[in-house]
């Protein structure tokens, strides 16, 4: 099982936060996680990350609906960082969402993995980790 | 001497004659005679007539002879085909003189052009062949019948077909005509009354007819001796007529059910009329306007009759059917829609003269056709958001439902005390957060689409004092100034538990984002703006960033504020408050400037 080095997760929700944390470490996800509750707090602190010459997380949980600036709004802008200083990053979407039109607009934005319904269990993130690894 | 006398008698004759003798050669004649002949350059007198009048026929010859023989006087009419000019119609009296008494010693020949009276006669025998005119008599006296050929054709008869008075009546349709015609028959034998009918016949062949029958009776000795008339068939005319009839008392009737009214507009004359339904829907009644033109001037709405003045001018140019509407303001003030259609003719060059239309009510229609589009409207509207809803629903369920589920997984797997008690309390919470997120789905869908029925007239003033009233406590707390300047019987159509919920939405909006630079002022104004009581709704707070959330500023959950009470549903439950009582809401705000609200209401008029 591959463990990443740095995990982004950003949700509004603690409980969420909190409920991935601990299925982090049940199935030894990652090293270091990083933790923003809404897409304007991710963007700051990852400029922030880049700033300081430190390397994008490889992984971003990504939820949608938040207050300030939504999943949406995060990826619009999250697009416009130089490929270069992407380092391969992939985001997953997890919301609770499932508005059929949700799914159709994820599918124009390549930089998104794939997306997972909550409630997010152990299986998801090991099908994440076997993923990586192949 | 006296010859002399009678030759110079006859020389001035003012007719035209001839004397001749036995020979038929001629011994005297008139001036006038010798005048219409043509091309005589010597005198007449001892000529042969024969050679004068190249024209005469055999009749002619063999009267003459007859005469000679010891004849009465006798005319000869005679029919003169000049090919070059017009027909010509003679009538000659030929009558014997005697010298001696029994001796006949010659021939007084008068000629008399009787063209003109001839023309007359077969004028008049074609008109009535034409008009299907015929004659009949009855002499009363010797019982006897006399009817025309064209009375005979009418009857399908064969023209030697002789007929009495009984068979005559009884071509007449049994029952009422028979009746008709039997008891004015009578009445003209016995009082001396002419008539002048109307009446049906059945002929000789079995056909129905109309005819028309006309008797005059004539009179000696105080006794009807004679009756005659004359006969016409009008069967054409007269289905027509009763068709035209038919079809006049239908559409009277058709007209005063439904009540359509019938305007006529005689361009020529520049009359416009109107038949009795037309007041009746303009509610208006004919003896209080001089004319029809102003009766339509000072019932139809103001706004409506230049339009509609200019539809009728480009459907007298022909460019459209003339076919519109237009409101009606009845003498009690009710309105009334009335649908006008009409039909423009036009003479052989293309020019308007008349113009032929109706009128309808379609109020009712009308009320229809709005309730219909209003329902429309709320319909989709509604399903539009009911589709944003369910997925809402099913996210915000779901968010919580997945957390509780996550975390009672967890919990069954915890072994550590200190670590269950926290798990406990995140239970707690994502269960009343589901709770929570319940209550405000409760108040969304109580907005409902009968909302419009509650409505009732509800005064803004005191509604936003009453409001402000409530939260007297927070907003002294934050030290806010209200300035209100919204006229006290300003009066809108709304649904007041609404009202309450709005404008508490609003104020609440403004105490949580209020800026922590500035004591909170809210101003409040409103002022009609056509069907509406415009009220602007403003604040000194953060304000919202509405290049990044113009769009979604009325969704569901969407917050814009780092605040922990920001839920995002106010503005949403607002949004639909406001829209299911026919208004709008817009915002307009800049950050850390403040928020302007603006609200779209029903007003009503004092």
């Amino acid at each position: 099982m591959k463990k990443f080095n740095d995990v982004c997760i950003i949700d509004d929700d603690h409980i969420f936060i909190y409920g991935i944390k601990r299925l982090f470490k049940e199935v030894n996800f990652g090293n270091d996680i990083l933790v923003y509750l809404n897409g304007k707090e991710a963007l700051n602190g990852l400029r922030l990350h880049l700033e300081a010459g430190k390397k994008l997380p490889s992984i971003i949980f990504l939820d949608l609906n938040m207050p300030i600036m939504n999943g949406w709004d995060f990826l619009d802008d999250f697009c416009k960082i130089d490929a270069s200083e992407l380092n391969d990053t992939l985001v997953y979407i997890i919301s609770s969402s499932v508005d059929p039109r949700d799914l159709v607009r994820i599918k124009s934005y390549p930089i998104v993995k794939d997306y997972i319904l909550k409630p997010v269990t152990a299986n998801d993130l090991e099908a994440i980790q076997k993923e990586k690894v192949t | 001497m006296e010859s002399l006398v009678i030759s110079s008698f006859i020389k001035d004759y003012p007719a035209s004659v001839v004397i001749v003798n036995r020979e038929m050669q001629i011994i005297d004649h008139s001036k006038l005679w010798l005048k219409e002949l043509q091309n005589i350059t010597q005198s007449p007198i001892g000529h042969p007539i024969d050679d004068l009048i190249n024209h005469t026929s055999e009749e002619f010859s063999k009267c003459c002879e007859e005469c000679l023989l010891g004849g009465e006087i006798t005319k000869v009419i005679q029919k003169l085909n000049n090919p070059e000019e017009n027909t010509q119609w003679l009538e000659w009296t030929i009558s014997p003189w005697k010298e001696n008494p029994g001796k006949i010693k010659g021939l007084i020949i008068i000629k008399n052009d009787i063209t003109e009276t001839k023309k007359k006669e077969e004028l008049l025998l074609k008109a009535k062949s034409i008009a299907r005119i015929g004659g009949w008599e009855v002499d009363l006296v010797t019982n006897t019948i006399y009817w025309t050929q064209v009375t005979k054709e009418i009857h399908e008869v064969p023209m030697d077909f002789i007929p009495n008075l009984e068979e005559g009546i009884n071509f007449y349709k049994e029952g009422v005509d028979r009746n008709k015609i039997t008891s004015l028959v009578s009445d003209a034998i016995k009082d001396g009354v002419p008539w002048d009918t109307e009446l049906r016949i059945v002929t000789a062949k079995g056909k129905e007819l109309w005819v028309r029958a006309k008797g005059e009776v004539e009179i000696v000795d105080n006794t009807v001796v004679r009756l005659y008339g004359t006969f016409q068939d009008i069967d054409e005319k007269k289905r027509v007529e009763l068709k035209y009839e038919e079809v006049s008392d239908r559409l009277l009737i058709a007209t005063k059910v439904s009540s359509i009214g019938i305007w006529d507009y005689d361009m020529v004359e520049n009359t416009l009329v109107w038949d009795d339904n037309m007041y009746g829907l303009y509610g208006v009644k004919k003896e209080d306007f001089s004319g029809v033109v102003e009766a339509w001037e000072s019932s139809v709405h103001p706004e409506d009759i230049k339009p509609a003045q200019e539809k009728l001018e480009l459907a007298i140019k022909g460019e459209i059917e003339f076919n519109t509407e237009f409101r009606v303001i009845w003498p009690n003030g009710e309105i009334r829609y009335i649908k006008a259609i009409g039909h423009v003719i036009r003479d052989s060059k293309g020019n308007a003269v008349k113009m032929i239309g109706a009128n309808w009510d379609f109020s009712r229609d009308k009320k229809a056709e709005k309730k219909l589009k209003n329902l429309l409207d709320i319909t989709s509207k509604q399903n539009n958001s009911l589709m944003n809803f369910a997925h809402i629903v099913s996210h915000n369920l779901r968010s919580h439902s997945s957390n509780l589920s996550m975390l009672t997984g967890f919990f069954a797997e915890e072994k550590d005390n200190e670590e269950k008690e926290r798990l406990i309390k995140m239970l707690c919470e994502a269960s009343e957060s589901l709770d929570e997120t319940v209550q405000h789905l409760t108040e969304v869908v109580q907005v409902k689409t009968d909302a419009i029925d509650k409505m009732r007239p509800v005064n803004l003033y005191e509604t936003i004092l009453g409001v402000k009233k409530n939260l007297a406590v927070l907003l002294k707390e934050k030290n806010t100034t209200c300035k209100i300047d919204v006229s006290k019987n300003l009066q809108i159509n709304a649904i007041p538990a609404y009202m309450d919920s709005i404008l508490l939405n609003l104020f609440t909006n403004s105490l949580k984002y209020s800026s922590p630079k500035r004591p909170l002022i809210i101003e409040i104004s409103a002022q009609r703006k056509g069907p509406h009581i415009k009220v602007n709704f403003s604040d000194n707070g953060l304000g919202i960033d509405l290049d990044r959330h113009g769009g979604k500023i009325f969704g569901m959950y969407k917050t814009f504020h780092k605040h922990e009470d920001a839920k995002g549903i106010g503005l949403f439950i607002t949004k639909n408050q406001i829209e299911s009582m026919n208004g709008k809401i817009a915002v307009d705000s800049q950050v850390d400037k403040g928020a302007k609200f603006q609200l779209f209401l029903e007003a009503i008029d004092n």
